[in-house]
């Protein structure tokens, strides 16, 4: 489990964007992306990296400011 | 130490600012472009107002709305569109009218994308107060813990941060200060104000061997207490937590207002642009068509259908933490309008869980009797026994023999070769001894409610002892709401009928599951469910499964001692008054969540059509987008209203 700080998430559409996105990442087991606590709350195994985490935010226009295991 | 500021306050921040320099370029355009309609004057010639204006609106869209536009138009080549993508198109299209008009015979709407941007702006800035007015209460959560701890080191005390503190520390804690982290009192007497974690507002005393909860304030007394629990173990960390998972999580009845959402975008980008070509090609009206496509592009909003769930929740939750209830699962706030049955455990939630010896019955000396049983139960960690065993007072016991414990009866054991059994009457049974000569006497002991302890040595009666718990102050109040709102509310025990009836009727219940073992709780709860939708309360002590498997699992406890992971709404002081809050606070919510995605879909249904038939001004479809979003969620701060 990871808790992902997300900057510049306002909207809904933000959020399920995001959601859309991580999981398309391979390894990434559930995603819960909050639109209230700006965080999404992401389930990997070990072959995810980090980076591809930050990647998969950053392709839809937002920004991971912070990890947390 | 610098004090870190919030992401969300940094948001807010940063929407203010771009509020107020976009509507310091707006309302000259503004000014503009109304002064020479309302008087009939003209200030400039009509190309020079153009193209003030589209000087005016230039930073206004590509500077102050920098932002939206990037992450707006980014979506064209990601495919990930977003909100912006929408605002983003139309304010940009509408500037460009500005610029074409000067080739084509179309009306300029420059002047009006920067009023767009700006409502938008205004929008956003209000929606992200009122956000973050939604999660107050937990805000405060996170801001009570204690900065710095007042520790014994090599006998001396001395004040050191909170993050230094390290587990078998011995605290100092003076009257009105704040207790650092979670612990267990070594020395010193007082009371504790705990209402800020358990909403109870009454203050608990605290003596020698009484946990205390970290960010809870002592009252009178000096208390020395050894930390048991530090960072993120600690039950106020628990709780904020708790609190933040169920913000985020989901309410079945929000799957399609998501669903919806995650499409929107693109489906409104489609019919922007079947808005313009039906204008154009059907009606010849290029200039009308715009318009229309503009306002379908700035009306459509996402945002009221995704937050009117999450919003709800979010001050739901708050409200929740502030009465000592922490809702733990999102879906158990709609579950909760359809349940049927509320079982309660009895022992340590409609009762205090302290059971004590009322009445002895004795056949042989009773001081013999006494010794006896309590050097048999002395062994054994059962509640009841400690209640015995605390009545005898003793110093010395018996040795005992083959002692062995039997599920769900009592015990057994031998003293000086003389076989001896303590237990219900179901022991007794199993071990062939006759009930016969003190049946009338058992029968009495159970109608006042006493949990009747059997003692025989080599097959033979030598007394019972009753014990009893006594029901908390709350339950027979709780009880009767429960009752009047029309659950059917039942006791689920292991006492036999006849005690489980007495201690019932006591507090109002007229359904009894008794006899039930600790193990089989949870099927107990599975026959009921055939029947209907089943919330449990238990203290989660020795009916997790059963917990588990309700439809609605309340966990209940006072303090630290609370089996979180058990329940989907957990209530930390003790009081069943508590599931009266969290049934009432449920509903209250589920029907708030109802209303607000109710407007939301409304809206949107009426909205749109009406854009793409050209009647609303770009201008007014951005107000009414702004404030629909801005409605959903103050709406859902007026859940405070509500009395829980």
């Amino acid at each position: 489990m990871k808790k992902l700080f997300i900057e510049g998430m306002h909207c809904a559409s933000c959020a399920s964007n995001i959601e859309r996105s991580l999981k398309k990442i391979k390894g990434v087991k559930s995603v819960n992306v909050s639109l209230m606590t700006r965080k999404a709350i992401v389930d990997v195994d070990s072959t995810v990296k980090d980076d591809d985490l930050k990647k998969a935010i950053s392709r839809t226009g937002y920004k991971l400011i912070k990890i947390e295991e | 130490m610098k004090e870190e500021i919030s992401l969300e306050e940094l948001e807010i921040r940063s929407w203010k600012k771009r509020l107020v320099w976009s509507w310091s370029f707006t309302i000259p355009i503004v000014f503009l472009m109304y002064f020479s309609k309302l008087t009939g004057m003209m200030l400039f010639e009509e190309k020079t107002m153009i193209i003030l204006q589209l000087i005016l609106a230039f930073p206004v869209i590509f500077i102050f709305g920098s932002q939206t536009i990037k992450a707006g138009f980014r979506g064209f080549y990601t495919f990930y569109f977003s909100m912006d993508s929408l605002i983003a198109l139309g304010t940009v299209i509408a500037y460009l009218t500005g610029i074409l008009q000067f080739v084509f015979d179309i009306q300029d709407y420059s002047g009006i994308s920067a009023m767009i941007m700006s409502i938008f702006i205004t929008g956003k800035y209000i929606e992200s107060v009122a956000r973050g007015k939604a999660g107050k209460e937990i805000k405060k959560l996170i801001e009570l813990g204690a900065k710095n701890a007042r520790v014994l080191r090599s006998n001396k005390e001395i004040e050191i941060p909170i993050s230094e503190v390290k587990i078998d520390d011995v605290m100092i804690i003076k009257p009105g200060e704040k207790i650092p982290t979670d612990g267990i009192v070594i020395k010193g007497e007082s009371s504790v104000n705990e209402s800020m974690i358990t909403g109870e507002s009454l203050p608990v005393d605290k003596k020698k061997g009484s946990n205390v909860i970290g960010a809870t304030i002592n009252q009178y007394g000096i208390l020395y207490v050894k930390a048991t629990k530090i960072g993120q173990d600690t039950f106020l960390a628990h709780v904020i937590d708790l609190v933040e998972q169920a913000q985020s999580s989901k309410v079945p009845i929000q799957k399609l207002a998501d669903k919806i959402t995650s499409i929107f975008v693109p489906v409104i980008l489609i019919l922007s642009i079947l808005t313009f070509f039906g204008w154009y090609l059907f009606f010849d009206e290029l200039t009308k068509g715009i318009g229309a496509a503009i306002s379908v592009l700035v009306i459509a909003c996402p945002c009221a259908l995704g937050l009117a769930t999450p919003i709800a929740l979010t001050v739901s939750s708050g409200i929740g933490a502030k009465n000592g209830i922490l809702i733990r699962k999102g879906e158990a706030i709609q579950t909760m309008k359809e349940i049927k049955f509320v079982v309660f455990d009895k022992t340590g939630t409609i009762t205090k869980g302290e059971p004590e010896v009322r009445e002895i019955y004795s056949l042989i000396d009773e001081k013999k009797l006494m010794l006896i049983t309590a050097s048999l139960e002395n062994l054994s960690e059962h509640p009841i026994a400690k209640s015995i065993v605390k009545k005898a007072n003793l110093k010395k016991y018996l040795e005992v023999k083959n002692f062995k414990i039997v599920s769900g009866k009592g015990v057994g054991g031998s003293i000086s070769n003389k076989k001896i059994f303590i237990g219900n009457e179901k022991l007794m049974k199993e071990n062939e001894i006759s009930l016969k000569s003190i049946q009338a006497k058992i029968d009495d002991f159970e109608n006042k409610g006493y949990t009747t302890m059997i003692v025989s040595e080599n097959k033979k009666i030598i007394g019972i002892i009753g014990v009893a718990d006594a029901i908390k102050e709350d339950s027979v109040r709780a009880i009767k709401i429960l009752n009047k709102k029309g659950y059917k509310t039942i006791m689920i025990t292991g006492d036999n009928e006849r005690t489980a009836r007495a201690i019932a009727s006591q507090v109002g219940i007229t359904m009894v599951i008794s006899n039930v073992l600790p193990e089989d709780k949870s099927k107990k709860v599975k026959e009921l469910q055939k029947k209907g939708k089943v919330a449990f309360v238990g203290d989660g002590i020795n009916d997790a499964p059963a917990l588990k498997n309700a439809n609605v699992g309340i966990a209940i406890g006072t303090g630290t001692d609370i089996a979180i992971e058990a329940g989907d709404i957990i209530l930390t002081n003790g009081s069943l008054m508590g599931v009266v809050k969290a049934v009432n606070l449920s509903k209250a919510t589920f029907s708030k969540i109802k209303q607000n995605l109710f407007w939301a879909f409304a809206y949107n249904v009426f909205a749109i059509p009406l854009a793409v038939m050209g009647i609303l001004h770009p201008v007014v479809a951005e107000i009414a987008m702004a404030s629909s979003s801005i409605t959903v969620v103050a709406n859902a701060n007026l859940l405070r209203r509500k009395k829980i």
